[in-house]
């Protein structure tokens, strides 16, 4: 399938999940299948809040983030992806979940992210866990929303 | 009797005891202005509390003023006598001897009288009648109806005095005629020696029932008549037995102290009504209701559980007693004890007993609300707990605050194995932006939420934060 064919559709599913939630996530291969799909274990090789995503790139990654930008991500690259799954990013406010987003990875390497509209009411410590299909715990990225 | 139920055995040891208070201050202050003093001071308070009874607003607010002026200028004024009489007596005279009184009787009088009389060769003729008339008897005289005492008796036996020749009559403690002349005795085998005076004393003990003392002029010696019969006296103790004997003294004496332990009596049941009648005033009204909010005091904790939840922190207790001593009342008199000895992990419900609450004498309880409570325990643990800053305020403009490191990134934490199962974060105190401009190192507090937690000893309860600033990208 064509690179842009593939980037259209899935812009569409996100924007499907963006009309039932405030929230909405994205995810894009970064590069096409060179890498090897010998390789078995799924491997987190970057994992960042920001402030927005630009060329499939994180923008301004931060651990403070402003309530006046109005959207915070939170970008997770993988490599290799040995083979087609998914992964969580669960959202906390404090230690209260705010909401949980299932984000497919497709092989071999792939990149994808969740954000969250911010409201008044969102200031205060965040921290998202990424975990595996499995449930397993693979970072903790933690942060603040501000004035 | 309804007020009846009310007095416990403390009622009664607290108004015995403060009735031997007034009676002993009554015992040594008696006879004193102090003592007349504080009856006044008594009437007063007395008056007080009848026109409170009666509403009388003006009338015991001025009785009240005065009561309490009067008390204080009553230490001021006899604090001398006061001190007379608290110095001159040891710790057991003050709290139960009975002082006796020390006043000379109408014999050690004539004792010391007649001593002194002879010592200087005053001639003397005391006459003490005894049941019968002696009206008829003597003759002439001059009625004095004078208090009896040594001067006196010596000044009238001087010889310059025109009454000195005769006798005197002494009745009860008053000298009651000088001068008097007395039948004399016709007896011709008296000794050679005895004069008029010793003639006069016979015959007057011849025809009554009279003791006549006479004291030579001569001699200085001192013989008795009584009963037809001389007895010259050798000694102060026969002198005072034979006085005693005439006047039937040891009567008298006994009289006299059961008069005292009459008055005692008297003035310690009047002590105990007193007293009693303060104590009923206090606790008059019991209903007088007061509530109060007190906090629970949990005690006998085992030392591995911890309290994580309790249905409340205090309690309403509605209080009973008179009006006086609720209004007295401080919140800090009053405890809840709650005995955890017994309680497990988990949920424990316990009542609130008379025995859990420590009232001040005289107050009484009447409800508790509530009267249950209810008492989490959880097993105390340890957990190692990941930390985060709670940054708060607004970076200066143009700024990112990319990234920090913080030791140390955990921190081990001692709480309910309840509460820590439900924490996966510990936060720092709220550390401000506004003055970030550029990287640095910061120390932040914990915030130990909820403040049953506790770090772990040998763990640091400060966080170091290193921090980067960096420009916002264009």
């Amino acid at each position: 399938m064509d690179i842009k064919l593939r980037f259209i559709i899935v812009l569409f599913v996100m924007l499907c999940a963006d009309l039932f939630s405030s929230h909405w996530s994205f995810s894009q291969n970064i590069q096409n299948s060179k890498s090897s799909t010998t390789q078995k274990k799924l491997v987190m090789d970057l994992g960042v809040m920001c402030e927005e995503i630009k060329d499939f790139t994180p923008q301004n990654p931060a651990v403070t983030f402003s309530i006046k930008i109005g959207k915070v991500s939170c970008f997770t690259s993988f490599d290799p992806v040995p083979e087609k799954t998914f992964i969580y990013h669960k959202w906390f406010h404090r230690d209260d979940p705010s909401t949980k987003k299932r984000l497919t990875l497709q092989p071999p390497r792939w990149g994808t992210y969740s954000s969250i509209q911010l409201r008044e009411t969102d200031k205060g410590p965040w921290r998202v866990e990424i975990s595996d299909q499995k449930g397993n715990l693979l970072r903790i990225l933690r942060f603040s929303i501000t004035d | 009797m309804p007020f009846l139920e009310f007095i416990r055995w403390q009622d009664v040891i607290d108004i015995l005891l403060n009735s031997y208070i007034l009676f002993r201050l009554y015992v040594l202050f008696r006879e004193t202005y102090v003592f007349r003093v504080l009856t006044g001071i008594a009437l007063l308070w007395i008056f007080q509390r009848i026109a409170v009874f009666f509403g009388l607003i003006l009338t015991s607010w001025v009785m009240q003023g005065i009561t309490a002026v009067v008390a204080l200028i009553i230490i001021i004024v006899f604090r001398n006598e006061i001190r007379s009489v608290l110095q001159a007596k040891n710790l057991r005279a003050i709290l139960w001897g009975f002082p006796q009184k020390s006043v000379p009787t109408t014999i050690q009088i004539i004792v010391e009288s007649v001593k002194a009389l002879s010592k200087r060769h005053i001639g003397a003729l005391i006459v003490l009648p005894s049941k019968e008339n002696l009206e008829d008897v003597f003759r002439g005289g001059i009625p004095l109806r004078g208090l009896i005492s040594k001067e006196m008796i010596t000044s009238i036996f001087w010889g310059d005095n025109p009454v000195h020749d005769g006798a005197i009559i002494i009745e009860e403690d008053r000298i009651a005629r000088v001068g008097v002349i007395l039948p004399l005795s016709y007896k011709s085998d008296l000794p050679s020696h005895y004069g008029t005076r010793h003639r006069a004393a016979l015959g007057l003990s011849e025809s009554t029932d009279a003791l006549v003392i006479v004291v030579s002029e001569e001699t200085g010696k001192v013989v008795v008549a009584k009963d037809t019969k001389i007895t010259d006296i050798d000694s102060t103790a026969i002198f005072t037995k034979i006085l005693q004997e005439h006047m039937g003294i040891h009567e008298e004496e006994n009289v006299y102290q059961q008069k005292e332990k009459f008055k005692m009596s008297i003035a310690a049941i009047i002590s105990v009504f007193f007293i009693t009648g303060i104590w009923f005033s206090f606790s008059k009204g019991l209903d007088t209701l007061i509530t109060l909010e007190i906090p629970v005091e949990y005690t006998n904790r085992n030392s591995s559980f911890e309290i994580v939840d309790a249905s409340v922190n205090a309690v309403r207790l509605h209080l009973g007693g008179s009006g006086a001593l609720i209004k007295s009342v401080q919140p800090e008199q009053i405890q809840v004890k709650l005995d955890l000895g017994n309680a497990v992990i988990g949920r424990n419900i316990f009542s609130i007993t008379q025995d859990s609450i420590t009232l001040p004498p005289g107050i009484f309880l009447r409800k508790v609300i509530p009267s249950v409570i209810e008492v989490t325990l959880d097993e105390t643990i340890k957990k190692e707990i990941p930390l985060q800053v709670d940054w708060v305020g607004e970076l200066p403009e143009g700024l990112i605050l990319s990234e920090i490191e913080m030791d140390p990134d955990k921190i081990e934490i001692i709480g309910g194995k309840r509460i820590l199962g439900n924490i996966s974060t510990l936060y720092t105190e709220k550390v401000h932006l506004d003055n970030l401009k550029r990287t640095g190192t910061i120390l932040a507090n914990l915030a130990l939420t909820p403040a049953a937690l506790k770090i772990a000893p040998g763990s640091k309860d400060k966080v170091r934060i290193v921090y980067v600033v960096k420009p916002r990208p264009n």
